[in-house]
């Protein structure tokens, strides 16, 4: 009878031990930065590949306002509701006192610097194949925008989601740095399109469907979901979904918010393509190529 | 002096008409389509598959003109889902940004119309206006369902 009360505790410690193991933050560490020279020109492009402003920026800011990333948009979610945080360079409450290794991690690994788990509503991801002197990059141009301190709002999680250390676990299991589609490596123009469309661009974010604990379902990657919170759906953008779009016809789409018909873009995908109007026109030839182009998935 | 006939048969003739443009929601549906047709050429033009011409340019502002001033008035309590509408539920819980969305869109017409654009190059950002107050509507207050 002892025994069996024993053994019993015993395998819960190490249930809870595994637990605690497995969902232990796995942070880069200094000796992973490579020696680099930020480059702020670059980090802008990043910054309008990732779309930071579209959730960072106060909500409803125009045009010169979009600058100051205080935050405060309400991000509504089966899981809650997330409340956007300042990622200004102030110093109070924002990162303005964050040393690269922190913004690396946060982008990279989806971990605070206090070593913390991020949820997957921060679109780390797809961010997490980045790569870092991009993200160094982007950090240098982060600390050229104003500063803001205004105080971040908690995120209302529904229960048992609010529980950031299970996060862990997920991320063990779904967050995962390769690319998704295989592609003709001599193709740098291929090459660009996948790492802007899988990495910065977070596409898949809201192309692809979730699965039940809201992670992208790989298999039917880009092949169009339901829209989140919310009234619609997201369009399958893969090539047979795109079939009447030319790859001029994609570039044009992000240029100026036209598609094919002369309709005009609307709902979530509008500061997308506005972001999208933003990078150079190579850019965006890059990304209507993968989508074209791209093989089958590689997983 | 009216021939009592001819009154009669337009008198009918009217009554398909009349009742399809009593449903709002096929009356705004055609309306986008109309203004999206307007769009067509002006950004075949922009998009380079298409020789500049500001005949066709003015013809198009005054369909949006028009449009503007009609497409207020279709969306009656009642006429929130059915007939294939994309029109999002938000038109009618708030209706003051909707109006405000369209005001900036009949504005953007209004500035296109007295830009007189003569090139492509000046077309360009004239439309830029107007598309960005597209957007700005449809980014709100519509859903694609597709
Ligand atoms: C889809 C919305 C969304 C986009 C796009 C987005 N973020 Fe965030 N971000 C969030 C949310 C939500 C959080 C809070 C996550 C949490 O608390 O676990 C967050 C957290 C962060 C944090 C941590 C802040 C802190 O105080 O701990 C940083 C840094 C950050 N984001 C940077 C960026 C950058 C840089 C970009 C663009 C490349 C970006 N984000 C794009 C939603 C977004
Ligand atoms: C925040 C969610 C979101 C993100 C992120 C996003 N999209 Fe979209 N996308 C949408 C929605 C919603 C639509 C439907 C637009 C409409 O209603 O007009 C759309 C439409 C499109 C279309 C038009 C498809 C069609 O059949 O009409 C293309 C092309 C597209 N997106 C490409 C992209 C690319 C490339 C990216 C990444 C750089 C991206 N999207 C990121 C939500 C998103
Ligand atoms: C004030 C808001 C508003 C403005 C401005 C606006 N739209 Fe729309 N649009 C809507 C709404 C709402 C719908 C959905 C109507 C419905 O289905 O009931 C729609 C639908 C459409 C459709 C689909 C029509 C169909 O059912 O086949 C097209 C195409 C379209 N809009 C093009 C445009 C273009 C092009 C412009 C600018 C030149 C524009 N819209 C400006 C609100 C707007």
């Amino acid at each position: 009878m002892r025994g069996r009360k024993r053994a019993v505790v015993g395998a819960l410690l190490i249930l809870i031990g595994a637990f605690w193991w497995f969902s232990r933050p796995v942070p880069l560490s200094e000796e992973d930065l490579p020696d680099h020279l930020p480059d702020p020109a670059n980090g802008e492009r990043i910054f309008h590949a990732g779309g930071c402003a579209s959730c960072h920026a106060a909500p409803g800011a125009e045009s010169r306002d979009r600058d100051v990333l205080s935050g405060g948009l309400a991000l509504d979610s089966p899981y809650g509701v997330f409340s956007v945080p300042n990622i200004s360079p102030g110093m109070k409450h924002g990162i303005g006192d964050w040393e690269p290794l922190d913004f690396a991690n946060a982008m990279l690994r989806g971990i605070s610097p206090a070593g913390r788990h991020y949820f997957p509503s921060f679109p780390y991801t797809s961010y997490a194949r980045m790569s870092i002197s991009d993200v160094l990059d982007l950090k240098a141009f982060l600390d050229t925008l104003p500063a803001s301190d205004q105080e971040n709002a908690p995120h209302q999680m529904v229960f048992p989601f609010g529980f950031r250390r299970a996060l862990g676990i997920w991320k063990r299991l779904y967050l995962d740095q390769n690319f998704v589609m295989a592609i003709d490596q001599e193709d740098a123009l291929l090459e660009r399109g996948r790492y802007l469309v899988e990495g910065p661009g977070h596409c898949g974010a809201c192309h692809t469907p979730r699965n039940r604990v809201g992670a992208p379902r790989l298999d039917q990657w880009l092949s169009g979901a339901p829209v989140m919170e919310g009234e619609g759906r997201v369009p399958d953008i893969t090539a047979e979904g795109l079939a009447d779009w030319s790859e001029g016809d994609i570039g044009f789409y992000l240029e100026t918010g036209m598609d094919p018909d002369f309709d005009v873009v609307g709902g979530d995908m509008v500061k997308v393509q506005e972001n999208m109007a933003r990078l150079p026109a190579e850019d965006r030839q890059a990304i209507a190529a993968y989508l074209k182009r791209a093989g089958t998935g590689a997983h | 002096m009216k021939n009592p006939v001819i009154v009669l048969m337009i008198a009918l003739l009217g009554i398909p008409f009349a009742v399809a443009g009593e449903d709002p929601i096929q009356q705004r549906e055609e309306l986008m389509e109309e203004t999206r047709d307007a769009l067509k050429p002006l950004g075949a033009m922009a998009k380079g598959e298409r020789d500049f011409d500001a005949e066709v340019v003015n013809a198009s502002f005054a369909v949006w003109k028009r449009a503007g001033a009609q497409f207020g008035d279709l969306f009656p309590e009642g006429s929130e889902s059915g007939g294939g509408t994309e029109a999002k539920s938000t038109i009618w819980t708030d209706r003051e940004g909707f109006d405000r969305a369209l005001a900036e869109f009949n504005e953007a017409v209004d500035k296109a119309m007295a830009a007189q654009p003569g090139s492509v190059d000046e077309l360009k950002p004239v439309l830029g206006g107007v598309t960005k107050t597209c957007k700005g509507c449809h980014d709100g207050y519509r859903v694609k369902d597709d």
